[in-house]
């Protein structure tokens, strides 16, 4: 007996890190999940990391392209027969700069990956959940969707926007079955942190990766780095049908580090 | 086998309304729960509907004296031998009225039982927390602890100052294995509210259905919570994976405050 049995869900960038742990605990929690990433490779090591049953599958495309968000849900639809759950978890920055810097490509990659890739996913799904009365909707923000920090003005903003996005969406839905949350952690180092860290740490202005994994940790009360653990059992709770009155919420995974 | 086998909790003002759904969730996950109120007879009522054997126990004590707060905090540690989680959940208000016309009484009611019982509680909770350096303070503040409606001042301002006191003392415990976190949860129709949230209504200048669908009406919901809503979060923060939460002002308001 899981808390999600039954439930069909797909999580944008799943492969690892944040969206991988939570689709490991909606499997643990008896749910089927489709798992997204660029890589073909990478998602079916991860399916077979997985146990691979019949309760998973993979979809290739780039969360940064409507194509790829559409086509995950029609897939999951098709596949599974229907969406419960929607897990719009990918983002990301890539050459981050201070503003005086930013370029034009950056910026528009970090507004369709972080933003739109947000918008194109709740539209279509919410297109399947209405008729049914029912799902979940859950958006991986970050600390960074109140504060702000130098050398990452786009992440910044774009979570930021996705935190208005939720809370306009939440009110629309309201009084249907269909809940809609953000949730905002801390920074976690995850692959892709350990990938672009270095860069965006220049970015930051610091002198290492370890500089800037030491800024985020300072502000926070456990002075540590939050778990992808962390942040997967908070979206089960959300997934889960006890969790019908929680909506519009920005739940916090951040070891203390956000003022409000 | 549950989340919180082996964990030993205590509620203040356990017996009904939320506290009372956050033991069962506790029990029910493995947990012993110490159950506190004014009421000896609906204490016993409580354990026995509760019906969990050895691991619910009730002390009685008003969460407004000092002495009984503490006095929780060591019965707790006595009967079961450790304290893990503690759930700062006793609050309300009485008599209340618009500030020009609020009493000392009324607001050193409301700040006693909101704020008082939640530093005392957790000042000798800590005393056993730190050295295990493990712990859970949960304090149950309340949608008003972010935003203030008109008339019901005292109830405002003891939760905002549970949440100042929750972020601060986050700090303090942060890297000591201890998390802090406030839950708010909109209104919600409990025995408490019910035997109070007339006279609150009539201190707005309203009825109280007109009370209850004010709050309503500001959520995404357009309806109350439940105090299950809110035992759904306790029990997340509670567990292991809780550790990473701490310091938050959780909303559990069907999408009612606006941070």
């Amino acid at each position: 007996m899981g808390k999600l049995d039954g439930k069909v869900a797909a999580i944008t960038g799943g492969t690892r890190s944040i969206g991988r742990a939570m689709a490991d605990a909606f499997l643990a929690e008896g749910a089927s999940v489709v798992i997204n990433g660029r890589d073909e490779a990478k998602g079916n090591a991860a399916l077979a990391e997985m146990g691979s049953t019949e309760r998973t599958a993979f979809y290739a495309g780039d969360a940064a392209k409507q194509s790829t968000v559409e086509g995950l849900v029609d897939f999951t639809v098709e596949r599974f027969g229907q969406l419960d759950i929607m897990c719009l978890n990918s983002g990301g920055v890539l050459n981050t700069a201070p503003v005086f810097m930013m370029s034009d490509e950056e910026w528009n990659l970090e507004i369709d990956w972080n933003l739109n890739h947000v918008f194109w996913g709740m539209r279509k799904s919410l297109q399947h959940m209405m008729p049914r009365d029912t799902g979940r909707i859950l958006v991986t923000s970050s600390v960074e969707g109140k504060l702000g920090k130098p050398g990452i003005p786009g992440y910044a903003a774009t979570k930021h926007a996705v935190n208005g996005l939720v809370k306009a969406a939440a009110r629309e839905v309201g009084t249907t079955g269909i809940t809609i949350n953000a949730i905002l952690p801390g920074l976690i180092e995850t692959d892709i942190v350990r990938n672009t860290g270095p860069d965006s740490a220049v970015a930051m202005g610091l002198p290492s990766y370890q500089a800037m994994l030491d800024l985020f940790t300072k502000e926070s009360a456990i002075k540590k780095c939050n778990t992808v653990e962390q942040v997967a059992a908070v979206a089960v709770m959300l997934a889960s049908d006890a969790a019908r009155n929680i909506t519009g919420c920005m739940f916090p995974v951040d070891g203390g580090t956000m003022p409000y | 086998m549950g989340e919180l086998d082996g964990r030993v909790a205590v509620i203040t003002g356990g017996t009904r309304g939320i506290g009372r759904a956050i033991a069962e969730a506790f029990v029910r996950d493995g947990a012993s729960v110490v159950i506190n109120g004014r009421d000896v007879a609906k204490g016993q009522r409580a354990v026995d509907e509760m019906a969990a054997g050895d691991r619910v126990h009730f002390v009685p004590g008003d969460a407004c004296v000092k002495e009984d707060c503490e006095g929780l905090i060591d019965a707790t540690v006595a009967r079961y031998g450790r304290l893990d989680i503690l759930v700062n959940n006793a609050g309300g208000s009485v008599n209340n009225a618009p500030v020009a016309e609020l009493t000392d009484e009324a607001m050193e009611f409301a700040l006693k039982v909101n704020l008082w019982s939640t530093f005392w509680c957790s000042r000798r909770a800590l005393a056993h927390m730190i050295p295990q350096q493990w712990g859970r303070i949960m304090n149950i503040s309340s949608v008003e602890g972010k935003v203030g409606k008109p008339g019901i001042a005292t109830y405002v301002t003891g939760k905002h100052a549970v949440n100042g006191l929750t972020k601060a003392l986050a700090h303090e415990v942060g890297t000591l294995g201890i998390t802090v976190n406030a839950l708010c949860p909109g209104a919600i129709e409990t025995d408490m509210m019910k035997d109070e949230g007339g006279k609150a209504a009539e201190s707005m200048g309203m009825k109280y259905e007109d009370l209850l669908a004010w709050f309503a009406s500001e959520s995404a919901i357009q309806r109350l919570n439940e105090v299950e809503d809110v035992a759904l979060v306790a029990t997340l923060l509670a567990s292991e994976a809780g550790a990473g939460i701490t310091g938050s002002l959780i909303s559990i308001d069907g999408g009612s405050a606006p941070y």
